[in-house]
């Protein structure tokens, strides 16, 4: 079956959320947000999701989402940056060498520099993925990859996903290796695109979205952000293929 | 809270930690050796911030859940701009958060006071405004035209109604007062 940028991130977003759980994405994130849904409607049924900035969240506010992020309650969270770069940094801030007189700035980290290091685990995504956005090193660290061993912190980044393939980052060395590569990309495909080492790790092939998961996503996810208000322009136009779309 | 600071979780290794000199790198003086950040407390002079409705006492019903509360009460002295004034609000009347008068130093009406941004259920961002903001903020001379045409040469907060708030959301004329 063939797919979007934005359902393949959707469904291998929703693979790493796991049974039972408290998963979470931030304001501005209807992949993860359909991602989790999607989950929760397939393989993770007791799975808690907070989808801010909808009916989805058991929060009015943010302060009590960070407070139980700071408990050490959150499994999961997902997070996307401007630039991501081989040691697991991300950039939410600015781009630009210097770093007084930014090319261009972004509206900030906002709570990533704490929840990046609260929730037990971390998926970065990022609908685009070229030697702009993956970088050896950010221009303006937003929240680290890794910290000292005597350094208070809960979690790390677990994995980096893109259109093109899947990122696994090692704690132990502080870097990210690649993964899998999805279907229809090679290994110089990845290379010309990835701005850093690509590590030395065995690299599998991505398993494909299954129709299970397209239709699943396309069909009942799509239906519930509509009937929700969970970023429902987004899912009305960006899920499912034109016959539904036209329905 | 009033403490002198807070550890945080997070920061470590930022950008953003090597640039506040608020923030700094503590050891857990309980166990000896665990590390993160500490912040210094927030106590700013003043805090000035629009809610839905504002009783003549300074008890606030902001309209939404927010952490205003906590920006009320970390600071010096306290100013509200609101939409409504009413003459007696209690905090079983307030929807969203409620700031008590004592908190509270001063309360202006500020009809359409969140304009250009929106405000909660009463009216939605100005989008065309907003383009024009941004626009404006791409250079210093554009800029300083705009900051001239709606804060410099506009005499007060009716004025700037007048002038920038579009027609048609004015209409009917809102109630002042009670």
């Amino acid at each position: 079956m063939k797919y979007s940028d934005a359902e393949l991130l959707a469904v291998l977003l929703s693979r790493e959320v796991r049974d039972g759980e408290i998963s979470a994405c931030g304001a501005l994130s209807q992949i993860p947000a359909a991602g989790m849904l999607l989950a929760q409607a397939l393989h993770a049924p007791n799975a808690e999701l907070i989808i801010q900035n909808s009916i989805l969240t058991p929060f009015s506010t943010t302060k009590p989402f960070h407070y139980l992020a700071q408990r050490g309650e959150l499994g999961l969270f997902f997070v996307s940056g401007v630039q991501i770069d081989r040691y697991g940094n991300y950039n939410l801030h600015q781009i630009g060498p210097d770093p007084e007189r930014p090319q261009m700035r972004f509206p900030g980290g906002y709570g990533g520099g704490m929840i990046y290091y609260a929730a037990h685990r971390t998926v970065v995504f990022r609908t685009e993925h070229t030697r702009r956005s993956f970088v050896e090193t950010v221009d303006y660290i937003s929240a680290a990859g890794s910290t000292p061993p005597d350094v208070l912190r809960r979690g790390h980044p677990s994995k980096v996903v893109t259109p093109k393939a899947n990122f696994r980052f090692d704690k132990e060395d502080g870097v990210l290796q690649l993964d899998s590569v999805h279907p229809g990309y090679t290994l110089d495909d990845i290379r010309d695109s990835t701005g850093f080492d690509l590590g030395t790790n065995p690299v599998s092939t991505t398993p494909a979205p299954s129709v299970e998961e397209l239709e699943v996503l396309r069909h009942v996810i799509r239906r519930k952000m509509m009937d929700t208000g969970t970023y429902a322009e987004w899912a009305r136009k960006s899920l499912g293929d034109e016959a539904t779309r036209a329905a | 809270m009033g403490v002198p600071y807070v550890p945080i979780v997070g920061l470590v290794g930022t950008d953003l930690l090597k640039r506040r000199d608020d923030m700094v790198i503590a050891v857990d003086p309980f166990d000896g050796k665990t590390k993160s950040v500490v912040a210094k407390a927030l106590r700013p002079d003043v805090a000035i911030f629009h809610v839905q409705v504002a009783d003549r006492h300074g008890n606030v019903s902001c309209g939404y859940d927010a952490e205003v509360v906590m920006l009320a009460e970390a600071s010096k002295h306290v100013i509200i701009t609101a939409e409504r004034i009413v003459d007696q609000l209690t905090e079983k009347e307030a929807t969203g958060a409620f700031i008590p008068a004592i908190q509270v130093d001063a309360v202006a009406h500020a009809p359409f006071g969140a304009h250009p941004a929106g405000f909660a259920g009463l009216y939605d961002p100005d989008r065309i405004h907003m383009r024009e903001y941004v626009l404006a903020s791409k250079d210093d001379a554009a800029f300083e035209a705009y900051l001239r045409k709606y804060v410099q040469n506009v005499k007060n907060h009716d004025q700037y109604v007048e002038q920038a708030v579009p027609l048609e959301w004015r209409v009917p004329p809102r109630a002042t007062g009670s």
